[in-house]
């Protein structure tokens, strides 16, 4: 198990309630497990925010892995360890 | 449709309007250019490239104005709200479109017309007034001098219509200040100058009230297409969030990616973002939502300081305003942006050129280039908010160090000298935005090739920014820089918002984009004609350009961004370099079918493209 911390922006941030919140990672400790370890605590309200119901893909953004960006289309199997902390780059679209 | 015009969406009918002898005439709209080249913007390139000589005199009587609608505007197909001015640029010299929202060029259309060409110089001040059929230029004696609330409620009471809409320049304008922008309802034509134009022809404003209304050929499938539409603005991920926070919802995000302009670009992380960020603009300052016309998105913000230096009403801050004076000057003040956003609007001025104006003149003033005695006794470091609005104010009056800064970055920069340019943060006269390119190629050779340069509608960031394209790869780059210019100038001559992008695009020109067009004018394209289209527009602009005398040689990137690797944060020591962007270059023009030495389309190309005319200027 993992233990991270995870800082989100804006919508999603409200869905999860704070800046940073911690939260316990089990199999896989990856970043996909801590995505669906998400949506599993927060339900439908964060699904929404992060997967697009029309293509049924995961939005693309970037995730930053202490200090490290990886993206969401293609580094979901990213492995992650008990300390770490991520953020969720998104929603970042142009102005 | 309408007046045995073939297609959907369309009036039929353009409004010339010539101010030097009073000529108003009412012309057909040519089909075959509708079918070729849409409207908005890629029509008025058409229309300009045909009516103006090279080397125009953008601000002489010969340079024409031409505010043109599309097809989709005016139907409930949500986010064709937009409008385009075009015209041959006072400050990049060349063809340049800038889009607004609101509800102008709907309106423009209930009206009865197409698109408004605007040619010569009234010999005294003069506004349009546009009350369908009956067209007249009435005298402005009364509003010229006043701000642009001020006209307008002048108007409004003159005209005796609450539900007028009207495109107003202000001091800016009317003094021909290289980047005036013409305020437009709710929104503003903000870049390129073109409020200088409109202030050459002394042309205060244009007053509109429309009746009518767009017909199209099957009005359920514009129903549904519009409600599909809706559907997927509402679901997506990246629309979302711009209903409850506007385009600011990304601050906070790109500052932790290491992606917030700062300091005039020196860096790239804000320290004092906090209370910048879309999330304390909504507890501050933001009081309600406004949406432009048959848009579902709801954007914009509606932000009152009600009391206090900073007092103030805008319709924003949106992104730009939070970029330009924010991150950029280090003001981490939301009331001291929203000042400085309506300032830049009473004034008429363009916030981009004009925040990135005061932060190349922050930087001067820091480096010792500039002393109190230059900036009118103003200590000009960065994150003084006081001083940073004072600015403004003196760009908006061109009064003292004003003066300078109005001209923009660029002459400014050869002016002082000094080794000033290479922190002057443009590319062909016009500031940038708010995204970088630094960490991200096809971006970068997006902005260098952009025909306006530094502007954020010819490329769009968000491809490498999402990681939806990896940024690390540079082979390939100039193809995704060409698919993601198609959707953008093809939504330019729709004229629908780029909010939409990931509807729209955002990679290439998306299913809904074409189903939109096809429902409302009955054309039924395929991708491959849609893509044409869109390549034909953006080749015409290019060859307006080439036969100013643009090559390759103009396709740069500002120099800081070539030389100088991002500082800090997880987009540490990106940059693109000189050879870097010349093989960008090289890949772009490639894929483009243009010359590689000159970066013109060939014969071959315009040959393609229906575009032969245009060989005899440039190849």
């Amino acid at each position: 198990m993992a233990r991270v911390k995870v800082k989100s922006f804006s919508v999603i941030r409200d869905v999860l309630g704070s800046d940073i919140i911690e939260i316990d990672v089990n199999k896989p400790a990856t970043v996909a497990g801590l995505f669906d370890e998400l949506v599993r605590q927060y339900g439908q309200a964060f699904k929404e925010k992060i997967w697009d119901p029309n293509t049924g893909q995961i939005a693309p953004f970037l995730i930053k892995v202490n200090g490290s960006l990886i993206r969401s289309t293609s580094d979901m199997d990213h492995k992650i360890q008990n300390g770490d902390e991520l953020a969720i780059i998104f929603p970042i679209g142009g102005g | 449709m309408a007046k045995g015009f073939p297609y959907g969406g369309y009036i039929g009918q353009l409004l010339r309007v010539n101010l030097s002898n009073k000529g108003i005439v009412k012309e057909d709209l040519r089909e075959d250019w509708a079918r070729d080249f849409v409207g908005g913007v890629g029509l008025s390139a058409r229309i300009l490239y045909g009516e103006l000589p090279a080397k125009t005199d953008p601000l002489g009587p010969e340079n024409k104005l031409i505010m043109m609608t599309g097809p989709v505007n005016g139907t409930m197909i949500p986010a064709a709200s937009r409008s385009s001015f075009c015209a041959k640029s006072p400050y990049t010299k060349s063809f340049f479109h800038s889009i607004f929202g609101g509800f102008l060029g709907p309106e423009l259309k209930f009206a009865g017309y197409d698109g408004l060409i605007i040619e010569g110089k009234a010999d005294k001040p003069v506004y349009i007034w546009i009350d369908d059929d009956t067209v007249e230029i009435r005298d402005a004696g009364h509003l010229w001098g006043k701000d642009p609330f001020t006209a307008e409620d002048i108007l409004r009471k003159e005209i005796g219509d609450e539900e007028i809409h009207i495109a107003t320049i202000g001091l800016a304008g009317e003094e021909k200040a290289p980047y005036a922008m013409i305020l437009c309802d709710i929104r503003a034509s903000g870049r390129g100058g073109m409020g200088a134009v409109m202030g050459s022809k002394n042309l205060k404003a244009i007053a509109i009230r429309g009746t009518g209304g767009v017909a199209v050929p099957n009005m359920l499938r514009v129903y549904n297409t519009a409600i599909k539409i809706n559907e997927l603005f509402a679901t997506n991920p990246s629309v979302q969030g711009l209903s409850g926070y506007g385009t600011p919802r990304n601050v906070a995000a790109m500052n932790e990616g290491g992606i917030l302009p700062t300091r005039n670009w020196q860096t790239e992380t804000f320290k004092g973002m906090k209370n910048i960020t879309a999330e304390a603009m909504k507890e501050q300052v933001v009081k309600g939502d406004r949406a432009c016309f048959a848009c579902s998105i709801n954007c914009t913000k509606y932000s009152v300081v009600p009391r206090g230096p900073y007092k103030s009403i805008i319709n924003g801050a949106d992104y730009e305003t939070i970029y330009a004076f924010g991150s950029l000057c280090e003001v981490d003040n939301i009331e001291v942006l929203c000042k400085a956003d309506e300032l830049c609007d009473y004034y008429g001025i363009d916030l981009i050129s004009t925040g990135v104006s005061i932060g190349w003149a922050m930087e001067c003033y820091e480096k010792g280039i500039f002393t109190k005695k230059d900036t009118d006794g103003i200590d000009l470091r960065f994150g003084n908010a006081d001083g940073m609005l004072t600015m403004i104010e003196k760009i908006g009056k061109r009064e003292g160090l004003g003066e300078l800064l109005a001209k923009g970055t660029r002459d400014a920069s050869k002016i002082v000298g000094r080794g000033t340019e290479r922190f002057a943060i443009q590319n062909k006269g016009l500031e940038w935005p708010g995204h970088t390119c630094r960490p991200f190629p096809a971006c970068a050779v997006g902005y260098a090739t952009g025909p306006r340069g530094g502007s954020h509608h010819d490329i769009r960031p968000t491809a490498e920014k999402s990681g939806l394209v990896d940024r690390k790869v540079l082979e390939g780059k100039g193809a995704v820089a060409a698919e993601v210019n198609h959707w953008l100038i093809l939504g330019d001559s729709m004229l629908i918002c780029h909010l939409g992008e990931p509807i729209w695009g955002p990679l290439k020109i998306s299913d809904s984009m074409i189903n939109a067009l096809n429902a409302v004018t009955g054309w039924e394209l395929d991708y491959e004609r849609a893509r044409k289209i869109a390549e034909r527009e953006w080749n015409m602009i290019r060859c307006f350009a080439a036969r100013e005398g643009f090559t390759r040689e103009d396709d740069r990137l500002p120099i800081r961004f070539m030389e100088e690797p991002v500082p800090e944060g997880p987009m540490q020591g990106s940059l693109i370099t000189k050879e870097t962007l010349e093989r960008l270059k090289d890949d772009y023009f490639s894929y483009r079918g243009w010359d590689l030495k000159t970066g013109n389309p060939t014969k071959q190309k315009l040959s393609e493209l229906g575009l032969d005319f245009a060989a005899k200027d440039i190849c």
